[in-house]
């Protein structure tokens, strides 16, 4: 700008324009995005499914010459159409974060992370890796992987460790959400088989949610039971009052781990009124009479009694399970998370399986995945199960899978792996020595930190994968590998309806860090296993893999053609089978694939006989109850929807820290707070038998009396959980622990 | 080669073909917002509002990250906020999460309170728009806006708000928290201007937990079916957030109050030695004072402007005063260097000084008493303000007549000293007694704020109020010697300034209701 014109600018009484006004201008966009900020108009736009949740929201990322500048909703996508939550619209900030790891660091004998090549990694890693294998065995190195990689690299990081490496023992942060779910539908169905389709939010009459807040955990869930127009009867059984208890039309606020007595009861009093489907049960299902006479022992008034609920409600609740109505059960982690959750999902399948709400529009027991892959874990992160839901156990299994992949059926592991807890265990007895984790973040997440974190001294060699040197498990680690994240690489995530949807590099990672699948490709040239992989050169060669290894099982996607058709048709939710004779034409879809399919509409399940089963066992005191030194409860969750686990990446983001508080705080009753003099904001201690934290109370008369409520994001947190597992799952029971307060 | 192929992406033009055959559509999201907004224009007496269902909010904040995302904010700039507000007891326990925005509202504070007119309402659509290009960045609509909607940007030196997204609104498409709110709660609707204003004054409650609306006549309507507990607040009703200090601003109100009380001084004395000194102090003072105050605004250039709100805006008032009385006490001081200029000159120019002074002084008050919070009100702020005035002053008048003669301060002048500081900081001190009041209140937090987070700076403005007076009191009593009253009224000079950082830092800052922090 000339001096004249400067001065003339400067001279203008009123500005309606000029360059600050500019900044904020919109402008028409192509592809459908209606009006966008000038400063951010794209040249082209490419869907990507988000990389937090299992909702599997479709992004719309818009581009500038191939570059991520901005993204929306995706409007035409099944899931969402054109949501999201706050942090898939936040998405692409935490990739611009100052603390990506952007070269491998090596710590050195100065006890310092410095950065190191790639070579010199790889050097270090293999060295020390084979080491430990030579001293101590191949199982003594193990690996931890994660929810939040694609399908692709979870697979290839399960071949590589197990077949290439000749690792025995590998498990996931899975385990922590999800393994309770896996089990009860494969004890019960046959295979882990979470049968609903997000359509039957709308379709459904009454919907039972168990410890479930969808409104924070998974709000683009709950949009749709909002548009459902059958006026349905919402339920919420749940100790506190959560946002989604709110919502509901009733809230059971049950005593904590009353919730297996209280279905129970709930079945025993729908068989009592004859409200259930014999016709069903006859022709699809096993062992209801033994469920039956089980059942005898769990009344209603034993169920109300242990709930602390009146028995009108339950009764009033049973008599709607039974009423012929379309049911629905949707949980998470208020039942994954507990000692006895296996039986107690299992008391909800039982449930649908008694009354016929399976298989048709708006029923189901149907466990809400959490992380955007758990489901891609579920069926191929080679861990606890062979590759497509087999058993590492089963001679059959291990040659199909040999076959599939072309590896030396020889090299396939024999013997199952141990799960989180017992590698953890197996780290402290010193028979594991040397640990790979990979996108997850132990030394924040897993249960009794303090614990944890003396064991973590027992390991000669603790490599981590992620995208940044700063989480708390990065910190503590001899080698950090930097990872590409999110929009930062390609492939394939399943999500909690079986959608297998496309997710794309959008953006280039920083410095050199690479995708968790060119690492594993590093690690396996520099092992010295190249010759076994050739065939996994890019994520939609192992894509093709894992088509080849889904073939014949439940999961079966082999009509899926490749990305291409999932981006045709906006994702596609498995089983996808291709027909008989080799056509391409998808049995089941034809030519056109129906966009909302559920499992089980023919009542047939996938244990041999084509049945289902009912599992049930008496209910057992919670392992920690309070006394009277530690008289409270402690519940943990989510706290707020602009917050992902242990924060790595949502803290990155400037918008999304503005949406949640900073610090670790304990919501409590007003009732307990004031007999214990705690003002609102009062700093107060919480303590359990295994650590203890200060944190800001919250007067909240949404938490029972005796009873508190911790957010699990904040590393304090697991300094107080106990260490209990459900004996089926291994899944730790995050729920409930005895703890203290003291101002 | 691996980083290579890390660093190379797609070509858009291969691979995102199907994108394009797409590329003139109309929004996508239109079959889903299309209900959301209002078919028709406002009429004559009506606008535009956001209308939110409080019983379809799940408090999943996609609005506010929408907003962020489809108007281009900076990194960490949200015009959209989630709170809650909770109450009820077990069992019959409340949470309701509030989505708020600008509201629009029918008599803005920040369009009255703006000294330069960036603020518009729109005569069609009643949507309250901010003129970037216009605004000069005091941030004295940000003071004014009850509801805490004006954001100030450090790096483009000017507040930014939501304009309900005008544009969209203008071409058919709907604001940006509309289309992304996965529940529907948000929507754009057509109030009666009349109905809003006669609710708002019938004292008609806007929302629980949020500052009252017969303020600025707010338009957002909230609406439930559930039954509200009475004993429902905010989440962030107890959080002692200290403000920003405004140092600028401190600096300036504590100088050119001094200034105004000097100038006062040297007309009523007769001492023509003592009062030369006097005027060039209150010349330095003033100068620092108003460079401050100019150095507080995000884009000085544009300050010039200032007298465009002369009719609705005290800031824009004391800008147009302090202008004056920075010319006429210019001359009044230059005046007293010079032999033969008629005494009545001087006496007329003095008499303009001390008017426009004390006047800037009056505006100053009005400044804060006028954003309508408690901590400021008119008769703390003029004790405040004006104590400064002269105890300031006559701090240091007791100094140079000290120094000037040699002796210890006249005792009348010691006496009135001690005085007017002494009444100052007990008024002060009474601001702390709120915090023993059983609810907490705006001036309960205001009290709280000083005895908990600002402790320091609380303990460190009594220190040199006290020291103060007492180095003034041993000088007279000649304990000290007569050149450390400069010290004395140094100490009094950097209490009033603490004084002032708390005036802003403790004030207790009305707003929507937030979420708990931590």
């Amino acid at each position: 700008m000339s001096p004249v014109d400067f001065i003339k600018n400067q001279m203008r009484i009123r500005c309606h324009d000029g360059v600050l006004t500019e900044r904020l201008v919109q402008e028409p966009a192509a592809f459908g995005l209606g009006l966008v900020p000038k400063s951010v108009k794209p040249d082209a736009t490419v869907d990507s499914v988000c990389g937090y949740c299992a909702t599997g929201c479709s992004l719309k990322v818009h581009l500038r010459d191939g570059s991520a500048v901005n993204l929306s909703g995706n409007s035409t996508y099944p899931v969402n159409l054109g949501m999201a939550c706050p942090k898939g619209w936040e998405s692409l900030a935490p990739l611009s974060a100052d603390d990506r790891a952007t070269t491998p660091l090596l710590r050195g004998e100065n006890g310092k992370l410095s950065p190191v090549s790639w070579e010199e990694s790889m050097a270090a890693f293999v060295r020390r890796f084979k080491d430990i294998q030579a001293q101590h065995g191949d199982a003594s190195v193990a690996f931890l992987g994660t929810g939040q990689i694609v399908t692709e690299e979870m697979a290839y990081l399960g071949a590589l460790a197990k077949f290439g490496m000749g690792m025995v023992h590998g498990d996931g942060n899975t385990r922590q959400c999800m393994a309770t779910a896996v089990v009860a539908y494969k004890q019960s169905f046959g295979f882990d088989s979470p049968p609903y389709t997000y359509q039957d939010f709308e379709e459904s009459d009454v919907l039972i949610f168990v410890g479930a807040n969808p409104c924070i955990a998974h709000p683009i869930m709950w949009q749709r039971v909002m548009r459902n127009q059958r006026n349905p009867e919402i339920i919420v059984v749940d100790p506190r009052k959560t946002e989604t208890a709110m919502a509901a039309t009733r809230h059971l606020p049950l005593a904590p781990k009353s919730d297996l007595a209280l279905f129970y009861g709930l079945a025993n009093r729908v068989i009592e009124l004859g409200l259930i489907d014999q016709v069903f049960l006859d022709a699809h299902t096993n062992d209801f009479d033994a469920f039956k006479t089980f059942l005898a022992d769990y009344t209603l008034e034993h169920a109300a009694e242990m709930s602390g609920l009146a028995y009108e409600k339950l009764d009033s609740l049973a008599r709607l399970i039974g009423s012929g109505k379309r049911v629905s059960f949707w949980w998470t982690m208020g039942v994954n998370q507990s000692y006895e959750g296996v039986r107690l999902a299992q008391s909800m399948i039982n449930l649908s399986l008694m009354t016929g709400n399976i298989g048709k529009p708006g029923t189901g027991a149907n466990s809400i995945t959490g992380q955007c892959n758990a489901m891609g874990s579920r069926l191929f992160s080679n861990t606890t199960n062979l590759f497509g839901g087999r058993a590492f156990e089963n001679e059959a299994d291990r040659e199909a899978v040999a076959e599939c992949t072309g590896i030396p059926v020889e090299r396939i592991p024999s013997e199952p792996s141990y799960a989180y807890d017992q590698i953890i265990d197996a780290i402290e007895r010193g028979e594991i020595k040397g640990l790979w984790m990979v996108a997850t973040n132990t030394a924040h997440s897993w249960i009794n930190q303090k614990r944890f974190r003396k064991i973590r001294d027992k390991l000669d060699f603790l490599v981590v994968q992620d995208m940044y040197h700063t989480t708390e498990s990065a910190e503590i680690a001899d080698l950090i590998l930097p990872a590409a994240g999110w929009g930062e690489k390609d492939g394939v995530f399943i999500n909690s309806e079986r959608r297998i949807g496309r997710t794309r590099k959008v953006c280039k990672a920083p410095g050199q860090a690479l995708s968790d699948f060119n690492i594993f490709r590093l690690v396996t040239h520099h092992w010295g296993c190249g010759d076994l992989f050739a065939e996994w050169s890019s994520p939609e060669s192992v894509f093709q893999i894992l088509k080849r290894l889904s073939a014949g099982q439940p999961c079966d996607f082999t009509g899926i053609e490749g990305y291409d058709h999932l981006d045709r048709e906006g994702g596609i939710q498995w089983p996808l089978k291709r027909a008989e004779g080799g056509d391409l034409r998808p049995e089941g879809g034809g030519v056109k694939i129906e966009k909302q399919r559920r499992l089980f509409e023919d009542g047939k399940f996938d244990h041999a006989d084509g049945k289902a089963r009912f599992l049930f066992e008496a209910p057992r005191a919670m392992p920690e109850p309070p006394n009277a030194e530690y008289p409270f409860i402690l519940l943990t969750g989510r706290g707020t929807s602009s917050q992902w686990h242990t924060q790595t990446r949502t803290s990155k983001s400037d918008v999304l820290r503005k949406l949640y508080p900073q610090n670790a705080y304990v919501e409590i009753n007003p009732v307990d707070a004031k007999r214990l003099g705690i003002a609102p904001d009062d700093q107060i201690k919480v303590s359990s038998r295994r650590g203890e934290a200060t944190v800001k109370a919250v007067l909240l008369a949404s938490v029972q009396p005796g009873q508190l409520f911790m957010p699990m994001h904040y590393a304090s947190t697991n300094y107080l959980t106990a260490d209990a597992f459900d004996p089926y799952s291994r899944q730790p029971s995050y729920k409930a622990c005895a703890v203290s307060v003291s101002k | 080669m691996l980083l290579k192929e890390q660093g190379t992406l797609q070509t858009p033009v291969s691979l995102f073909s199907a994108q394009h055959e797409s590329a003139t559509d109309a929004p996508a999201q239109a079959q889903f917002y299309k209900q959301l907004i209002p078919l028709s224009k406002p009429q004559a007496g009506e606008q535009y509002a956001f209308k939110v269902e409080l019983d379809s909010c799940s408090g999943c904040k996609g609005c506010v990250s929408a907003c962020h995302s489809l108007n281009g904010l900076d990194d960490h700039e949200t015009w959209r906020d989630v709170g809650t507000i909770h109450g009820g007891l077990a069992g019959a326990s409340y949470t309701q999460t509030v989505t708020t925005a600008c509201h629009h509202c029918v008599d803005p504070a920040c369009l009255n309170g703006c000294p330069v007119l960036a603020y518009e309402k729109d005569p069609e659509t009643g949507i309250v728009r901010h003129l970037d290009d216009q605004c000069i960045g005091c941030q004295y609509c940000a003071l004014k806006c009850p509801y805490d909607v004006p954001k100030y940007s450090k790096s483009l030196g000017i507040v930014r708000k939501c304009d309900m997204c005008h544009s969209r609104l203008a071409e058919g498409e709907a604001p940006a928290c509309v289309q992304a709110c996965p529940t529907e709660a948000i929507s754009i609707t057509i109030v009666n201007t009349e109905v809003v204003m006669t609710a708002a004054h019938a004292g008609a409650t806007f929302l629980p937990g949020a500052p009252a609306p017969e303020y600025t006549v707010p338009t957002t309507q909230y609406v439930t079916q559930r039954e509200i507990p009475s004993n429902v607040e905010a989440s962030d009703r107890y959080a002692l957030r200290p403000e920003d200090a405004h140092f600028p601003l401190v600096v300036m109100l504590v100088l050119t109050q001094l200034s105004a009380g000097l100038y006062t001084a040297a007309l009523i004395l007769n001492d023509t030695v003592v009062t030369h000194y006097i005027r060039l102090i209150a010349l330095v003072a003033m100068g620092i004072g108003l460079v401050a105050s100019t150095s507080h605004l995000g884009r000085p250039l544009g300050a010039w402007r200032a007298f465009l709100g002369l009719r609705r805006s005290w800031l824009s008032r004391e800008i147009v005063v302090f202008g004056a009385f920075s010319g006429v006490a210019g001359a009044y001081t230059a005046v007293g260097f010079f032999d033969g200029i008629p005494p009545v000159i001087e006496y007329a120019l003095g008499f303009g000084t001390v008017v426009s002074g004390l006047l800037g002084v009056f505006c100053s008050v009005m400044i804060y008493h006028d954003t309508q919070r408690p901590f400021w009100n008119f008769p703390v702020s003029c004790v405040k303000f004006f104590g400064t005035t002269f105890g300031l002053a006559l701090g240091a008048l007791l100094m140079v007549q000290s120094v000037v003669a040699g002796e210890a301060p006249h005792a009348i002048g010691m006496i009135a000293l001690i005085a007017v500081f002494t009444i100052k900081l007990v008024l002060e001190a009474t601001q702390l007694r709120a915090a023993l009041q059983p609810e907490m209140t705006p001036a309960k937090k205001s009290a709280l704020l000083m005895l908990k987070p600002l402790k320091p700076i609380t303990i460190s403005r009594y220190s040199f109020g006290v020291m103060g007076m007492f180095s003034f009191a041993a000088v007279a009593l000649g304990i000290l010697p007569v050149a450390l009253s400069a010290l004395g009224f140094g100490l009094l000079l950097i209490g009033e300034l603490l004084e002032r950082v708390l005036f802003f830092k403790a004030v207790a800052a009305p707003k929507m209701p937030g979420a708990f922090t931590s």
